[in-house]
């Protein structure tokens, strides 16, 4: 068992039952992981260093996901962000057999009927990655910026409901913290509660 | 008997990428045994019903002015389920819209106790199943023209299984309007109240306090009619973006509860609203509730509690002193007091200030620098810098140094200029000395976390920058207390012995003392990094040795000035050349040791899959967070884990036993640490069982408190 401490981004797998799966805190370093995306490349977060990076947990079966998808609001975001230089990574952690789990074939088909507009659809069956950051729910954002700090965590959005309805008046948590921080800002909301479907470990 | 109407229909979202709605037209059924109660709208999937959602009123009609109470049945399909207010880490709440007449006032929902419900990955949801029923009252104005009037509401929830659906309904109630009414609904109605919360109890029975420890609130309830109940749980009702974690439930009388929320984000966030329910069981339905007191209140941030806080390290700092590898430099300063036997007292006393101020600067050097890190958002933990092995070379470097001057190799002549800057009166030779010895004796004492200080330095790390700096200048008074006491104290001149020379002697065998502190250090380096650090380590020693020779021997006050600038040339080159070779390229290219120590016989190296698969298969574990450079630690193990009695005892339970070793920082051990509130090493936790509290001891161990909890909690395992 090699040591940790250089290889400090390791991540460490919070234990079922024991631990909760604690999202790592905003102004940490963002841990780093290691996912074959849907087309077959590795994605980490470390290779990103240097840009902004958006994590997105995803499950095309959940109420709260297709609330955004289905009104076109979450592609719209990958759309200007992905144009702006963010890495944007969809990460689907449903375990084999349970909702939401993606082949990648299964992944690709849903990325061309959906138009989405993300960097890559990472496949997590084993929930690695979403073990590491702690992700609980479906959709839930991490932006991380180019110095590999995570700046946001938590819910896309203002307004928990699965009803499309509501994004009229909601203020979208990542937009707002991608915008400030690329203005030189400090983000003024950096941890809200994630709403959404459990992940399906 | 007024015929009532009832109509509404109900929506889902189906499984495609648009709402579908699925309208179910209902006759009305004769009205039976639910008086006023409209015919559920119900919410299918599938074609399988899941929720059956209807309004129910607790009166046969309206009286105007008079309240009455209404409530949103919902009928969950087996093993479907909705949430509470609270829904935990996923899930939402049920909504009530109410469309009432004007004048017409709807309260508050007032929710039943809810259940836990534990999902893969550790996702924790509080909601209810089969059955639920959300009551709201509802205020009529004074005057109500009509002879009947309908009240309605769109009720929306999310009905989760291994899914979730979002599902709502427009639902009506009818009741005719009249002077007088009767109760309706009763067996319902009464049911229902019965589940509901109570208010917090009046007077002297019952107390909540918080406290804040760590990233952690503590709520401690004592009640004596808590005895009755053996099960017991606390469930947050967290202000929207205070992300709570799980709450853990301890007992440690049967009258008093403590209940631990992990809570990330406001470090002064200091109570949390929320229900405390008990009963016969978990998720029982005959469970009791009590909504906690707004006013609750608080421990932590009270200047009280920050003042017994500071105590604690005040004693810690005053422990510190007893520490083994601090003995040499204590020794050395005992020395000084000795040298400096003949002097005034004056003299003595500015000696041991001196020395003081080297401890203070020492801490409020440390405080600065953790908070520091603090505000840049890193993990800060006690005795850090010991995980870092550039730290640990350092400080074998200057104990080498420190051991050849004592051997009388060179003589150290601080400048004048030096020790009047630190020390801001003109002083002598030998009060820069004192003072850099109060530094060291304080860096060689930080290795360990002595009791008391783990508590107070636990407390301190949560609060803000002030606070942090005030409990290091706590442990610096605790520590130099003694020195003061020695350096005022005129009495103790008549019991010091008169110098002469056999205080070369006893300064060449304090040497000695500080060659096995660098013993230590060295082992420290080869837990971190294996037996090749050490020699590179040992070479760059060996150069810095020389150096030191060569001060001695050539930058004498009588050595020519040629003479001086080559050898210092020439030490100069010594010393970089070494570095840069010795530390520079071969220490640095050191593989990282393994991490881990020599697991003696039955202990398993930590991770934590390791403890969560023992759990799982249903063991007792305990876990031993210790480090190579933890010296409290390495007691511990030998007096009291390694004993015969507590070996056996951990054998006859059948507990299994995991080492956690933390000597390069791992960070999924000092997450853990973090959880449990503590700055770093030694900690002791035993998890009796998967669901079962972990119970963390203090820092200091015993024998008995081990064997003793051990017996009570744990079942005897027959020896195989």
């Amino acid at each position: 068992m090699k040591s940790k401490l250089l290889v400090s981004l390791l991540s460490c797998v919070a234990s079922t039952a024991l631990f909760a799966a604690e999202s790592p805190a905003v102004g940490t370093t963002a841990p780093d992981f290691s996912v074959t995306d849907s087309k077959g490349k590795t994605q980490s977060v470390s290779q990103y260093k240097g840009k902004y990076v958006v994590l997105e947990w995803f499950n095309p079966e959940c109420p709260f996901v297709k609330k955004h998808y289905g009104s076109g609001n979450m592609q719209k975001l990958q759309e200007e962000f992905t144009g702006k230089g963010v890495v944007w990574l969809s990460i689907d952690s449903s375990a084999a057999g349970k909702e939401g789990h993606l082949t990648a074939e299964q992944a690709n088909q849903k990325m061309t009927e959906w138009k989405t507009k993300q960097t890559a659809l990472l496949l997590d069956p084993n929930g690695k990655a979403g073990q590491t950051y702690g992700a609980k729910n479906t959709p839930h954002m991490f932006v991380i910026n180019p110095e590999g700090k995570i700046i946001y965590e938590g819910a896309i959005d203002s307004k928990a409901s699965a009803n499309p309805a509501d994004l009229a008046n909601s203020t979208n948590y990542v937009k707002v913290a991608l915008e400030e921080s690329m203005g030189g800002k400090p983000v003024t909301t950096a941890t809200t509660k994630p709403y959404g479907c459990s992940v399906k470990y | 008997m007024t015929r009532l109407r009832c109509r509404g229909y109900s929506s889902m979202v189906s499984n495609g990428m648009n709402p579908g709605f699925s309208m179910r037209s209902s006759l009305l059924a004769a009205i039976s045994v639910l008086a006023f109660v409209c015919p559920g709208r119900a919410q299918t999937f599938q074609g399988k019903e899941l929720v059956q959602a209807s309004l129910v009123a607790d009166v046969n009609a309206v009286v105007p002015g008079k309240p009455l109470t209404v409530g949103l049945l919902l009928k969950m399909a087996p093993h479907w389920h909705t949430y509470w207010r609270f829904s935990g880490d996923a899930g939402l709440p049920t909504e009530i819209k109410w469309n009432l007449p004007p004048g017409w006032k709807a309260g508050e929902i007032q929710w039943p106790l809810p259940f836990r419900m534990i999902d893969p990955g550790d996702i924790e949801t509080y909601g209810y199943d089969n059955e639920v029923m959300l009551l709201q009252e509802i205020t009529p104005p004074a005057s109500v023209p009509d002879s009947s009037i309908k009240l309605a509401a769109e009720a929306s929830w999310l009905v989760c299984e291994k899914l979730c659906i979002p599902g709502s309904a427009n639902l009506q109630i009818g009741l005719p309007v009249s002077d007088k009414n009767a109760a309706a609904n009763e067996d319902l109605f009464t049911r229902y109240r019965r589940s509901l919360p109570q208010k917090w109890p009046e007077g002297k029975v019952a107390s909540a306090t918080w406290s804040r420890g760590g990233q952690e609130l503590q709520l401690t309830v004592e009640s004596a009619a808590l005895a009755n109940y053996p099960a017991a749980d606390f469930f947050p009702l967290p202000d929207a973006n205070v992300v709570v974690g799980h709450p853990k439930t301890e007992r440690s009388a049967p009258g008093k509860l403590i209940f631990r929320v992990p809570i990330e984000g406001d470090p002064k966030l200091s109570a949390l609203n929320g229900v405390v329910v008990f009963g016969q069981s978990a998720n029982s339905a005959e469970r009791n509730g009590w909504t906690l007191p707004t006013e609750v209140q608080m421990l932590s941030g009270g200047s009280g509690s920050l003042w017994k806080f500071l105590l604690f390290g005040f004693l810690g700092g005053f422990i510190l002193n007893l520490m083994p590898c601090v003995l040499p430099v204590i020794s050395l300063k005992i020395f000084g007091f000795i040298q400096h036997a003949g002097q005034d007292r004056r003299r003595i006393l500015r000696s041991g200030l001196a020395f003081i101020a080297g401890i203070f600067a020492w801490f409020i050097g440390l405080a600065l620098l953790l908070i520091g890190l603090k505000s840049a958002g890193r993990e800060i933990t006690w005795a850090f810098q010991f995980t870092n092995p550039y730290f640990v070379l350092f400080m074998s470097a200057v104990v080498l140094v420190f051991a050849l001057n004592l051997f009388g190799v060179f003589e150290i002549t601080l400048p004048q200029s030096a020790s009047r800057g630190v020390l801001g009166w003109t002083a002598r030779e030998g009060d820069a000395g004192s003072f850099f010895q109060g530094v060291f004796a304080t860096v060689l004492a930080t290795p360990c976390t002595a009791p008391f200080l783990g508590t107070a330095l636990g407390f301190a790390f949560t609060q803000s920058g002030w606070t942090i700096l005030l409990m290091f200048v706590a442990i610096a008074a605790g520590m130099s207390s003694p020195y003061l006491l020695l350096s005022a104290q005129p009495a103790w001149m008549r019991l010091l012995p008169k110098p002469g020379a056999w205080m070369v002697h006893v300064k060449q065998l304090m040497g000695f003392l500080l060659l096995a502190t660098l013993l230590f250090l060295l082992w420290v380096l080869g837990a971190q990094r294996g037996v090749e650090g050490v020699i590179w380590a040992s070479c760059f020693l060996l150069a810095l040795s020389v150096v030191c020779w060569m001060k001695g021997v050539f930058l004498v006050p009588t050595a020519s000035h040629v003479a001086r600038v080559v050898s210092i040339l020439l030490a100069l080159l010594l010393l970089l050349g070494s570095g840069y070779y010795f530390i520079g390229e071969k220490f640095r290219a050191t593989r990282l040791a393994s991490g881990e120590m020599q697991m003696q016989g039955d202990w398993q190296p930590f991770t934590p899959e390791r403890l969560e698969e023992e759990l799982g298969q249903g063991h007792s574990v305990f876990v031993d967070f210790t480090a190579a450079w933890c010296l409290t630690c390495k007691f511990n193990e030998a007096s009291v884990l390694e004993s015969s009695a507590v070996r056996d005892a951990f054998q006859r339970h059948g507990v299994v036993k995991i080492k956690a070793d933390w000597t390069n920082a791992d960070p999924a051990i000092t997450k853990i640490l973090k959880q449990f509130g503590r700055p770093g090493v030694p900690m002791y936790v035993l998890y009796p069982g998967k669901n079962a509290e972990p119970i963390l001891f203090p820092e200091l161990l015993t024998q008995s408190l081990i064997l003793e909890k051990l017996e009570t909690l744990l079942p005897h395992v027959a020896a195989q």
